[in-house]
């Protein structure tokens, strides 16, 4: 079977065809043909108005599986990783049981040779993400975990940060860390500020979140390792990653799409789709989030898809869950913040760069290479609802709206998947 | 106008300086009726109220208890203790099964703020809301209002110091949009710990010493301080704050003026209140507790005839 996409705008800054409007033949799992002739194909996209790029590659995600495999399993994350472009997913250790043997990775990687999405799992740097001691790093390595985390549980032991970093060295290891000072934070359920003092409900203050970065850059520099911190919100957090970027240090970060576009007024209304950790900041930090995003500073966009049933959202605010999906809708949520910053920066974010961290192989845009792609038209308006949602779980800020982007196709794998 | 804006009472930030108005005449007319002999009145006949208290109350749900029957409404009451919260239901299915049996009006108390908005975002009924957690609790902030209006005729050009623990109070939260909507001063006063590190945005004035707050007010609303909702410590002990931040005589006495002290109850005597401030002509507690039941009557029949 073959696929040709016609007058497609390519976005791949390692390309020839970067920025070029083309036709693109894909055949056998290959990138066969691109140019502006129109060689035969059994299938036909009609690419106009729309852009092809790198398949994206999503950071940051949880399925609740193994665990709680009815918010979401591999199956219906791949479903909504797909729907959203992504073909590489990183997940996060926090099921139950904890990512912490080689049978855990064994586990969700075993999928990976008939599918479309590549998982990529993560090892939990602690055991039982306590903060304790340390897992059998090395073993995990080996057995394919692509980097280490505690995931959605900030490392609060500073000497299990030093030790991880020093002893993940041998083999070049990198560490991701959610920063976030467990006691400034402890029973914070949205940010502290204005609307903080307005709803009575306790906030968790910027500084819990700058003070941890500060941390976490102070032990890297004395470990001199690599370290990415995951899930940037503050203006403060920006500048310091900056500073420490700056000084030659050798730390990333990502921010979630959704700290792009929302701010904390939107707790106002008490809804818990709009609870999420860290909380969304004020307009300020957003607009710095974006800043750091065109200056290099943040390195990578992220999903940071966490699905929840409605039994943990639809409840009253401080006793919802925190976190929202959000894999499947990523771009269509940018396409606000496209306007500003343009989707090539966007698709960097969400390639290359988000690729580069993790050391996953990024193949450009040329005849002969691996087709590893996604299809995307910026204008396309699209009706998210519980039809259209590939998640299990519903827990999105944006459910029952028209969104205007929608990814038309993904390949990868020898495989291809049209919307 | 003869109608609140708002089909429920969610809190104070939601209605309009009429609304209030329109609340403190009609509880002028409900006070005068309490005090005849014949207490009564029909205006609720028919209608059929919930009171719902997911959190231990004594005198909020007394008041409205009395307030509803006052106003012949039927009344059922429902409370955690006594309920299947505590077997697991969530809050939308247990008032869900109230409902079906064809409740009118539901008051509820709920310890997490917002509570009453997610509610009225599922059910018809209207809701009263009767404190949310650290949020809001508009008809103590409408029963103080209303008791300074009595003592001085208006609100407006008034200095209110609110005094104790701001951060753990929905008292504070709907007295400082009560007083502001009505046009009186605003000041805060509390051990730094308790000040919710943006109160200033609500715009009142932030004063850390007690003494310094009574001389600036002309009324010193003197909260409890909250340690069943301190999940952790925000001061050394009680010791300490009633030596710092506790009110006695001798303090009213050297003042160069007359101040009024409230206080939403019950209060810890000896410790932000001593008892020959609570127990003397300064104090204005009880008429507080009685304009408590005048002014629920008003936001009920208000709230019901809105209905009809």
């Amino acid at each position: 079977m073959s696929t040709l996409i016609s007058s497609v705008k390519i976005i791949d800054k390692k390309s020839k065809h970067h920025l070029k409007v083309r036709n693109v033949l894909i055949a056998k799992g290959k990138i066969e043909y691109i140019g502006t002739d129109s060689p035969k194909a059994s299938n036909l996209i009609n690419g106009k108005g729309c852009i092809l790029s790198q398949g994206l590659c999503d950071l940051q995600a949880t399925y609740a599986d193994p665990g709680l495999e009815h918010k979401e399993d591999l199956i219906s994350g791949s479903e909504a990783a797909m729907a959203g472009g992504f073909t590489d997913v990183v997940l996060l250790p926090n099921t139950q049981p904890v990512i912490q043997k080689k049978n855990d990775i064994k586990y969700l990687t075993k999928g990976n040779a008939g599918s479309l999405v590549q998982i990529h799992p993560l090892g939990a740097i602690s055991v039982d993400i306590k903060g304790e001691a340390l897992t059998d790093m090395l073993d995990l390595s080996e057995a394919g975990a692509i980097a280490f985390s505690d995931g959605l549980t900030p490392l609060w032991n500073a000497d299990l940060l030093l030790k991880s970093l020093q002893y993940i060295k041998k083999i070049d290891g990198l560490i991701i860390n959610r920063p976030e000072d467990k006691w400034l934070a402890l029973f914070g359920v949205i940010n502290e500020g204005e609307n903080s003092a307005l709803l009575g409900m306790k906030g968790i203050p910027a500084l819990a979140e700058e003070l941890a970065v500060a941390r976490d850059i102070d032990i890297l520099a004395y470990t001199n390792g690599r370290l990415h911190l995951s899930n940037i919100s503050t203006e403060g957090a920006v500048k310091l990653i900056k500073q420490a970027k700056k000084k030659g240090l050798n730390i990333s970060c990502d921010v979630a799409a959704h700290q792009l576009v929302f701010d904390d007024s939107s707790v106002l209304s008490f809804d818990a789709n709009y609870k999420v950790s860290p909380p969304f900041r004020t307009e300020s930090d957003r607009k710095a989030l974006i800043k750091g995003l065109q200056d290099g500073t943040i390195d990578a966009i992220v999903s940071s898809h966490q699905p929840h049933d409605q039994e943990c959202k639809q409840l009253e605010f401080d006793l919802a869950d925190f976190g929202i999906i959000g894999q499947q809708t990523v771009l269509s949520l940018l396409h606000n913040v496209a306007e500003v910053i343009g989707w090539e920066q966007i698709i960097d974010k969400l390639t290359y760069d988000a690729r580069e961290i993790i050391g996953l192989p990024s193949i450009a845009i040329k005849e002969g290479e691996i087709a590893n792609l996604m299809l995307f038209n910026p204008k396309e308006e699209w009706e998210y609802n519980l039809g259209s949602n590939k998640s299990k779980s519903q827990n999105s800020p944006l459910m029952g709206q028209t969104l205007v982007g929608k990814v038309k196709a993904v390949f990868n794998n020898n495989k291809q998947l049209i919307f | 106008m003869t109608q609140l804006s708002q089909k429920h009472l969610l809190g104070i930030k939601d209605i309009t300086e009429k609304d209030i108005q329109l609340i403190f005449d009609t509880a002028d007319t409900f006070k005068e009726v309490i005090n005849r002999p014949i207490k009564k009145v029909p205006s609720l006949r028919d209608i059929t109220i919930a009171n719902v208290f997911f959190e231990n109350s004594t005198r909020t749900r007394l008041s409205f208890e009395l307030a509803e029957k006052r106003l012949s409404a039927d009344v059922i009451n429902f409370s955690a203790s006594s309920s299947s919260v505590k077997k697991g239901e969530t809050l939308l299915d247990t008032v869900n099964n109230i409902l079906a049996m064809k409740v009118d009006m539901v008051v509820m108390r709920h310890a997490s703020p917002g509570a009453p908005h997610f509610l009225s975002r599922h059910i018809n009924a209207n809701i009263i809301n009767a404190g949310d957690g650290t949020h809001e609790h508009p008809t103590q902030a409408l029963l103080d209002t209303y008791s300074i209006y009595q003592k001085y005729g208006n609100v407006a050009g008034l200095k209110v110091a609110i005094i104790g623990d701001i951060l753990h109070s929905r008292v504070a939260i709907s007295n400082i949009f009560a007083l502001k909507k009505l046009g009186a001063e605003v000041m805060v006063c509390g051990p730094n710990t308790l000040l919710p590190r943006y109160i200033q945005s609500l715009g009142v004035k932030v004063e850390l010493d007690v003494f310094k707050a009574l001389q600036w007010c002309d009324v010193a609303n003197v909260l409890r301080i909250q340690l069943e909702r301190q999940q952790i410590k925000y001061f050394p002990s009680l010791r300490e704050y009633s030596l710092y931040y506790g009110i006695n005589l001798a303090m009213l006495q050297k003042l160069d003026k007359e101040i009024t002290i409230m206080h939403p109850g019950p209060i810890n005597r000896g410790v932000e209140l001593s008892s020959d401030v609570a127990d003397s002509n300064h104090a204005i507690i009880l008429d507080q507790v009685e304009n408590g039941v005048a002014t629920r009557m008003a936001v009920l029949y208000l709230l019901a005839s809105q209905k009809q």
